[in-house]
């Protein structure tokens, strides 16, 4: 494996270029029924929130949990992966505040400058995303159905609010965290619009057109990655054993609060230590070195697959139980004995990955995703290098310590998918 | 899901979880508006709800799972027979997250917001201890199903029960007149290094001895080691019998590692089914168990001696023969602890009607009718087999089983005796005042 990615490494990056810029063109796809397609989903929301403090108390009956954590969370993110941004429909604020800003007379453009000041960066992005890590991971309940609804409820209205006060577009790029992570994942996605045409592209390929990131943004995606690492990380004995944790008898969720927060904030800083490291190395290797910033900004785009890789790897199991357990709650999502899809007396079969062979399946898909992810990596970073360094041989020198530490964080990868875990 | 929990015919009788936890919302929808109070407690048509306290995520969650199967199978029997005095169940399910803090809030919860008649349901001995101070402060009667000697040591409260499964003191002790007279008088254990090693490193030894056996080693292993061939030249070579309780994801590599240190020429085998439950027998690595003997509290296998009250209640829940759902072979069931819960919301049902129970406000009575019970005889109320109970110490006594690995499935070879299974109280909750 570290042969193909050397040998990836090497390839020459104007070939590479040529190669990825490749599209085939599809068919034209208006954006006139986003706002309508926004207001559905809104309505969704409201529905999910209102079953999440009236609906049934048990976490795996009541759709709001399995929505959010399941089909938005871990699935929809692949979704996204897939098929794009279709998150910037599926939305619930752009309906809403299209209708708000129709009532109000606001211009619904951005026509007047942000009042979100340009330092801010992706900054609230990155502050909402880690509240939203600390209490998928670490938070005592997150499952509870009363307790998401408030949660959920209470981000909607504030990002609502935050789209009057700084401006919709202003906010939901910088600010809602959902809209700046799905956007970043869609950039993966190997289909593409562009002046309302939709064409296919190769996975990734978007990713080369990518701006630098500011510092706040390249912060951003590392967290991303890093939350879903750390989730791996602190189920496994190596983890709990450094603390004296019992995996054996696990002491639960409430006596790791502490160490769950520390160990959050912990692989998110080694994340970037070392991948600043790898940068500055790559550039004081190529000598004619771009802006320090603007490199990492730039280079970090290459991590987005790997972010979506490890998603996939981490939540599968989650998306085949609990997926079945959500098809089944949203046709009764008050516990009264509605059947509204059909799906209320679905048998949900937990069955799927167990077994030798289940288990089989599931760690060579997973571990297969990993290494697919982080090939396409270095094949990214190869060409994003090639931006910043336009001689080839510069280039390929440049991006030795990144693919080092990729190369490293898919052997990391893979022994979380083997080593022995709690629960 | 496999919620097919028809009662005596599968193919037809269908429960689902939503027609199990109908009227929940209405409970919760209650609880959020005070204002709107659709039927007091006090009249008879009100339904009596049961909190049930489950392990619906965390490590405990595929025994919560199937804690949540059999639980609804039971209410759906109970209430297809007409309910508890008339008046039809109703569970409520908060989840607990196999965490002790969360599992006193839920009880809180149960008490204060939902206003349930009783708690009822978790296993983790950890969140069972943890929840009972908060049992005892709301003063609402706490049924658990946990197997834990917590409640039989008489140092929980008095609104904590254990009536629908044995306690682990007991199981281990019974064992032991089987394995001295079958498998071998000299024993080494292997355990993993905590509490849950302990209750068999100290509870089997003085009962052995009372066999006329020996426990000649003690291994203890570090819970997070992941390799074992280190510990095995620690077993005594005069050693006839091992037995073994290890737990966790390493179990496999454990039997796997036993198998290659001794070939074909080993000692007999004897272990705790808590190491393999809700895991295929016939898992690859595990081939060494074959001929090897385990504890079983209801067997997880059909015997071809079952009892109409036990094909009954496998039926109801939703199991197959070999032990797995009904539809979903692969998804195994934890059978030696489950049956725990259909026994405890039959007791429960009992004991509310010995008391006349109404409401709350009965609940004092309610522990007292409670303690006041002596013994459950088998059938499809007690289809794991006969129990005896002691009101003193808040737990049920019945028999075991010893099962044999015999072409790939789990056979019962031996039923040990309630009076195997009794020991000298070690307190009495009911001098502690209500």
């Amino acid at each position: 494996m570290a042969v193909s990615f050397l040998v990836l490494a090497l390839l020459p990056p104007a070939a590479l270029d040529r190669f990825w810029r490749r599209r085939l063109s599809l068919f034209t796809v208006s954006d006139a029924p986003r706002a309508i397609v926004s207001l559905i989903s809104f309505a969704g929301f409201t529905f999910l929130a209102a079953a999440g403090l009236f609906g049934s108390r048990d976490p795996l009956s009541n759709p709001l949990p399995l929505v959010v954590w399941t089909l938005l969370w871990a699935g929809f993110t692949l979704l996204q992966g897939v098929f794009g941004d279709l998150w910037s429909w599926l939305n619930p604020w752009y309906g809403p505040w299209r209708v708000a800003a129709c009532v109000f007379g606001l211009q619904p453009g951005e026509a007047k400058p942000s009042r979100l000041p340009p330092w801010f960066g992706f900054w609230p992005a990155f502050a909402l995303f880690f509240a939203f890590a600390w209490f998928e991971l670490i938070d005592p309940a997150p499952d509870d159905p009363a307790r998401l609804a408030f949660a959920a409820g209470i981000y909607w209205l504030a990002c609502f609010v935050a789209m009057f006060i700084f401006g919709h577009d202003a906010w939901s790029k910088r600010g809602e965290f959902l809209t700046v992570f799905f956007s970043m994942v869609a950039r993966f996605a190997p289909l593409e619009r562009r002046d309302g045409r939709l064409s296919l592209c190769w996975p990734g390929a978007k990713l080369f057109a990518a701006e630098p990131l500011p510092p706040s943004g390249t912060a951003f995606l590392l967290l991303a990655l890093s939350s879903v690492s750390f989730d791996g990380l602190s189920k496994t004995f190596f983890w709990l054993g450094l603390f004296d944790v019992n995996p054996l008898e696990y002491p639960g969720r409430t006596a790791l609060i502490g160490i769950g927060s520390f160990g959050l904030v912990l692989t998110f800083v080694l994340l970037a230590a070392v991948f600043a490291f790898a940068v500055f190395l790559g550039q004081r290797l190529a000598g004619d070195a771009p802006s320090f910033a603007k490199a990492a900004g730039l280079l970090v785009w290459s991590i987005v697959p790997i972010a979506l890789a490890y998603h996939i790897a981490h939540y599968l199991t989650v998306l085949l139980v609990d997926g079945q357990y959500a098809l089944v709650a949203i046709s009764d999502p008050f516990a009264l004995g509605w059947n509204l899809f059909g799906t209320a007396n679905r048998m949900v079969e937990a069955g799927v990955v167990a077994g030798a062979e289940s288990a089989w399946w599931l760690w060579n898909l997973q571990a297969g995703v990993i290494i697919a992810g982080h090939v396409l990596a270095v094949l990214i970073a190869h060409g994003l290098a090639w931006r910043l360094h336009p001689q080839a041989s510069r280039a390929a020198l440049s991006q030795l310590p990144l693919t080092l530490l990729m190369i490293a964080y898919t052997i990391f990868g893979l022994w979380l998918l083997a080593t022995p875990t709690a629960g | 899901m496999a919620d097919k929990n028809g009662f005596f015919d599968l193919s037809k009788t269908t429960l689902s979880r939503r027609t199990a936890l109908k009227g929940i919302a209405a409970g919760a929808g209650l609880a959020l508006a005070p204002g709107f109070v659709r039927y007091s407690q006090a009249q008879s048509s009100a339904p009596i709800k049961i909190g049930f306290q489950s392990h619906r995520t965390g490590i405990g969650a595929a025994y919560g799972r199937w804690y949540e199967k059999t639980s609804a199978a039971a209410v759906k029997a109970i209430n297809d027979a007409g309910g508890i005095g008339g008046r039809k169940v109703e569970l409520v399910i908060e989840d607990d997250g196999t965490d002790p803090a969360r599992g006193a809030e839920v009880v809180n919860k149960f008490a204060k917001q939902h206003k349930t008649d009783i708690v009822f349901g978790t296993l983790f001995s950890h969140v069972v201890i943890g929840s009972a101070p908060a049992a005892g402060e709301n003063k609402i009667p706490y049924f658990v199903v946990s197997e834990g000697h917590h409640v039989a040591s008489t140092k929980l409260n008095r609104y904590v029960f254990q009536p629908g499964i044995t306690d682990v003191k007991s199981q281990i002790q019974s064992m032991a007149p089987w394995i001295a007279a079958n498998a071998g008088k000299k024993v080494t254990q292997i355990f993993p290094d905590f509490a849950f090693g302990y209750d068999h490193r100290d509870y089997l030894p003085p009962a052995l001895k009372a066999q006329g056996g020996d426990v000649i080693a003690q291994i203890a292993i570090p819970p997070t080691e992941s390799s074992f061939t280190k510990y095995f030249p620690q077993i005594p070579a005069e050693t006839e019998v091992i037995y073994h309780v290890m737990v966790g994801p390493a179990v496999l590599t454990f039997v796997k590692e036993l198998g290659e240190f001794y070939g074909s020429q080993r000692p007999q085998l004897f272990g705790f089914i808590d190491s393999l439950e809700a895991v295929d027998i016939n898992s690859p690595g595990l081939e060494f168990l074959d001929g090897s003997h385990f504890w079983e509290g209801s067997p997880r296998y059909a015997q071809p001696d079952d009892s109409a009250a036990q094909k009954a209640y496998r039926a109801a829940v939703g199991i197959d023969d070999n032990g797995a759902a009904v539809g979903d072979p692969k998804d195994v069931s934890t059978a030696a602890h489950m049956f725990g819960c259909w026994e405890t919301l039959y007791v429960v049902k009992k004991a509310m009607e010995d008391a006349g129970y109404k409401g709350p406000e009965d609940r004092a009575k309610l522990v007292e009718a409670t303690e006041a019970l002596k013994e459950f005889a088998e059938g499809p109320e007690h289809p794991q087999g006969p129990k005896t109970f002691n009101g003193k110490i808040h737990q049920c006594f019945g028999i075991q089983n010893i099962s044999k690995v015999e072409g790939g499935k789990l056979k019962v070879v031996h039923k040990t005796k309630i009076e195997d299974g009794l020991y000298e109280a070690e307190g009495d909750y009911t001098t502690q005042a209500l």
